[in-house]
């Protein structure tokens, strides 16, 4: 009864909230008891004497509640206190043990921060892609309508007075690109047309001034424009009385009315600013309000509806307004109206690549865990002695695995703190190789959400690479304490834990490196690929229509005339021609298809219309892309004014049109023109949009003559160059100036460079993961040299004994191999069972290629498997010098 | 003036914790024990309230100044002991003190001829 209050609070059982209770339960009646006691030897019968003390003490039950209240805040308190010294105790130690060896800590900590700070950076991009909601108000209640499709303005109108069930619904086109004059001098900018409710189905609200009033899209109101902020700041220099300021887009005037914060992006960060879309439904504009002219469609659901009902009901509206084209729809069109949230719009199909590359790297991270964990399992070795004397103290197994984990845990946390290094310098890395395209990048930062997660992965590291390890060692084994210190059975199993390690590890790095081997045959497939035509040594520059007032299309075309020939009198310049959208020039196909009538094969009501993608070229334009003209003519300098119409159609458009006709001669219209465009010749097939896709329905136009469309707005200007073209561009710049001052110009580049870019997705992918397989590689073979030459110390002596008896030094060089070689082989194995069952995941990004591709399923294990075994020869060879004497004299 | 009947005197703030840990001085007791010297060494005049008197004991534990145990009880039951802590020790000496200056100066002025 009179210990130390030190001592007695070890003795003390662990106090839970059930024992307070049953504590003060019994201390009450205790009293209550003693109190009945006393009063039935002064006479009381028991039973008034019971009644006698319980109206004493009063309300019993008030006073348990009371007395328990505290016993309880002090017993948690105690709790706390027990469990936070016993921490800083566990850290102490685990200082003082990894400050006694700081080479195997760098090791550790480098191995580990690597892994964790690529997982991080990779996560930075996952999560500002794919995790964080979208940054407008109540995200979770805007959709996208159709985002597939796209509403011609006449439908949305419809659609907009009809709905019940999005609040408000508002469209808008992507960028397109539009001359800039009026404020300073002429600039190249993208705008997006947009609805007036557009900012507040968003729910954004303007920086300086105001967004789009409701019905400022109608004609007449609609000069109007918000500016982005990265715009604002440039051409305005930040100044807030921008508004009210006059600014003309292509020749039209407008007032600026707002500026957007600088967070606002939609859709997309390419937008210099927004405009008005214009509904305007007279005669005169009905190919562009029933026809060219597209929106895409986002709404905010009102309260208490679903998806479903909103899709449901879109899918109606946009079926009743076939009724009001003035021609008749495809009976198809407008079938597959869906409704989807509009984050998944947004994010598009990016998702499954970020994923296999999150997945890829967290498989580097385990490798990395791997290693640390056999360099752990070697320190047990060594830590045995202490870990027995501690149990034999009375330490239980608990506490000591627990010392442990706090010894690993250390050190994943000072990887992760590496990590964050890594992971800044990671993330910047990235967003230098990030492909075109790829949405939200903006957002990716190292924020508080990467800090949690780094440091989430550290705490979840440590454990992981720590558990088994301290499991191990933690296991009793008395012979440590008392003499032997080389016992053969802890060293034993724990030999076999590490082999496991291994084999774990090679088989995790056959996955990745297979996976890598068939990005890096699909990307090389990619550039293999028959473009159509020969993109060296040819300079491409976008060239918008200067603004003219009236008569636009005669000086649009004498001016890229006037461009043509300056081009082609510089020195080195070949030949030159402008077209008006190049393959892979970025442009989709939808913005220049259009809904044909074939002469030959006139469509029944009702059924489906080809739709033609047009592009409009000037006659040179076939020799100087390189693209042969297979049969009939070329265009040439007659195909203008009044001349009757011709095209020039593809291989694969001329196959899939008359397939059994003479393509030469066969005639075609867009639907709503009248006179027929006859085809007078057929060029080789080229790649468009990409390089994965199959080829559009294509034809070819001459500048020269008018067929019923708008003249494009730009043209890109096309030369190709004698020798470097790169010289060239500045003389470009210079011939494009003299022709027109005001015309602005954005970049020049080589249309190798376009083709390129459009296997930039691919290329990350495959970029990343080759990297992450060579990490794991790399990992992989010090983790088997350093599991095999760590065998090999532990057994010279075995091997001096077997010397001894006669073997030979060969002998014992092929004994470590085999042994390694059979770890290597079922890792191996193991490997390309699991690569052949994850390999699927990649189908989606390969090209040319399939997930179980032989080539690289052969030469992938393979590699490994000499690799593996090559990290065991220089063990191996020392085994073999091993000195039968020394050894047997060593210990 | 009414003079209150005796057993019935209120106590002032605090002064049940003086006396609790004063009772505890000779060696341990339980809640019961305590209760009872604390009645019959005030000759009846403090009737100290058991349910004040447990939240008081449990109060002083949490603040380190009485430790607990149990052990068997003169009538062989099962009771909890309190003993005074060296904290405790050295509260009730400043307790004291302070008690016995308060009330001496209080008797001063109360007896105070002019």
């Amino acid at each position: 009864m009179r210990l130390g209050s030190g001592i007695r609070r070890l003795l003390r059982q662990p106090a839970t909230v059930r024992a307070v209770e049953r504590e003060v339960d019994d201390e009450l009646r205790f009293h209550i008891e003693t109190r009945i006691d006393v009063l039935v030897s002064r006479g009381l019968t028991r039973q008034a004497a019971e009644a006698q003390a319980r109206s004493e003490f009063g309300d019993l039950r008030a006073a348990h509640a009371e007395i328990a209240a505290i016993d309880r805040s002090r017993v948690d308190r105690e709790r706390r206190a027990d469990w936070w010294e016993a921490l800083m105790q566990d850290v102490r130690f685990a200082t003082r043990a990894l400050l006694g060896r700081p080479s195997f800590v760098v090791t550790a900590a480098l191995t580990l921060g690597l892994g964790i700070g690529a997982n991080a950076a990779i996560f930075s991009v996952v999560d500002a892609v794919l995790l964080k909601p979208l940054p407008y108000a109540d995200p979770d209640r805007l959709v996208s309508v159709w985002p597939d499709g796209a509403l011609m303005l006449g439908t949305f109108v419809q659609v907009r007075d009809g709905t019940h069930t999005l609040d408000p619904i508002a469209g808008y086109a992507g960028g397109a690109a539009v001359s800039m004059t009026g404020a300073s001098e002429p600039a190249r900018l993208v705008q997006s047309e947009v609805t007036s409710r557009f900012f507040d189905a968003l729910g954004v609200h303007a920086e300086v001034g105001r967004t789009f009033l409701a019905g400022e899209d109608q004609p007449g109101r609609d000069r109007v424009a918000v500016l982005g902020h990265a715009l604002w700041q440039q051409r305005f220099g930040g100044d807030r009385n921008v508004i009210g300021r006059s600014i003309v887009v292509d020749g039209i005037p407008r007032t600026v009315v707002g500026v957007m914060p600088s967070n606002f992006r939609f859709p997309s960060p390419a937008i210099d600013f927004w405009v008005p879309v214009s509904f305007d439904a007279s005669r005169a504009n009905i190919g562009k309000y029933w026809g060219m002219s597209h929106l895409n469609v986002i709404g905010r659901l009102r309260g208490g509806v679903s998806i479903a009902q909103a899709q449901g009901e879109m899918a109606i509206l946009i079926d009743r307004s076939r009724s009001s084209f003035p021609w008749r729809m495809p009976d198809a069109w407008g079938t597959g109206v869906t409704v989807v949230p509009l984050e998944r719009k947004v994010v598009g199909d990016v998702g499954p690549m970020l994923m296999v590359l999150f997945g890829s790297v967290a498989v580097v991270l385990l490798i990395a865990c791997v290693n640390v964990a056999n360099l752990l399992l070697g320190r047990a070795a060594a830590r045995e002695r202490e870990i027995a004397i501690r149990a034999s103290l009375g330490a239980g197994r608990g506490r000591i695995v627990r010392q442990l984990l706090t010894e690993s845990v250390m050190l994943g946390l000072v990887g992760g703190v590496l990590g964050l290094v890594v992971a800044a310098a990671g993330v910047r890395g990235l967003l230098l190789l990030i492909p075109p395209g790829m949405p939200r990048v903006t957002e990716v930062a190292i924020d508080m959400r990467v800090l949690a997660f780094t440091m989430i992965a550290a705490l979840a590291t440590g454990l992981a690479f720590g558990l088994a390890p301290a499991l191990r060692a933690s296991r009793p084994t008395l012979q440590a304490v008392f003499g032997a210190t080389r016992s053969a059975g802890g060293t034993l199993a724990r030999r076999r834990l590490s082999e496991l390690l291994v084999v774990g590890q090679i088989a995790l790095g056959v996955v990745l490196v297979a996976g890598a081997g068939l990005m890096i045959k699909s990307f090389w497939r990619l550039h293999q690929v028959a473009l159509g035509f020969r993109p060296e040594q040819v300079l491409a520059a976008d060239i918008p229509i200067p603004a003219f007032p009236s008569d636009s299309i005669v000086r649009s075309r004498l001016f890229f005339e006037r461009v043509i020939e300056q081009a082609r009198g510089i020195p080195g310049v070949r030949s030159a021609a402008v077209a008006s959208v190049l393959p892979f020039g970025g442009a989709s196909s939808m913005q220049s298809s259009f809904a044909t009538d074939i002469e030959a094969n006139p469509v029944a009501p009702g059924g489906a219309v080809p739709m033609l993608v047009r592009t409009v070229v000037s006659d040179d334009y076939f020799r100087t892309m390189g693209i042969p003209v297979l049969r009939g003519r070329a265009l040439n300098v007659a195909d203008r004014d009044s001349a009757p119409p011709v095209a020039l159609v593809d291989e694969l458009t001329a196959r899939r049109l008359w397939p059994n006709a003479d393509p030469i001669g066969q005639r075609f219209r867009a639907v709503w023109v009248k006179p027929w465009i006859t085809v007078v010749g057929v060029v080789g097939t080229v790649k468009r949009d990409s390089l994965n896709s199959a080829g559009e329905v294509s034809v070819y136009l001459p500048t020269g003559i008018n067929a019923g469309f708008n003249f494009p707005t730009q043209m890109t200007l096309v030369v190709r160059a004698e020798g470097d073209a790169a010289m060239l561009t500045s003389r470009l710049r210079a011939a494009v100036a003299s022709v027109d001052a005001s015309v602005p110009l954005k970049a020049i580049r080589p249309l190798g460079e376009l083709v390129s870019n459009s296997a930039a997705r691919a290329r990350f992918t495959m970029l990343l993961l080759a990297t992450f397989a060579a990490v794991a590689l790399t990992l992989g073979t010090v983790g088997v040299y350093g599991v095999v030459a760590y065998a090999v110390t532990r057994r010279t002596r075995e091997i001096g004994v077997r010397m001894a008896l006669g073997a030979r030094a060969s002998d014992v060089l092929a004994m470590v191999l085999r042994e390694g070689g059979t770890l290597t082989g079922i890792g191996v194995a193991l490997g390309v069972a699991g690569a052949l069952a994850t390999s699927r995941v990649l189908a989606g990004f390969l090209f040319g290629v399939t997930p179980t591709d032989a080539s690289v399923f052969v030469s992938v294990p393979a590699v490994l498997g000499i690799v593996a075994l090559g990290a065991c020869i220089i063990p191996a060879r020392r085994a073999a010098r091993v000195d039968p004497v020394t050894a047997l004299r060593s210990d | 003036m009414t003079v209150p009947p005796a057993g019935d005197l209120a106590l002032l703030q605090g002064t049940l914790d003086v006396l609790v840990l004063k009772a505890l001085v000779f060696g341990p007791r339980h809640g019961y024990a305590v209760a009872t010297w604390i009645r019959e060494t005030s000759g009846q005049t403090l009737n100290v309230e058991d349910r004040a008197l447990y939240v008081a004991l449990h109060r002083l534990e949490d603040r380190g100044w009485v430790e607990s145990e149990w052990g068997l009880s003169e009538n062989n039951r099962k009771a909890k002991y309190y003993q005074l802590s060296a904290r405790g020790r050295a509260q009730l000496r400043a307790e004291t003190t302070r008690w016995t200056q308060y009330a001496e100066a209080v008797f001063k002025v109360l007896r105070a001829a002019s």
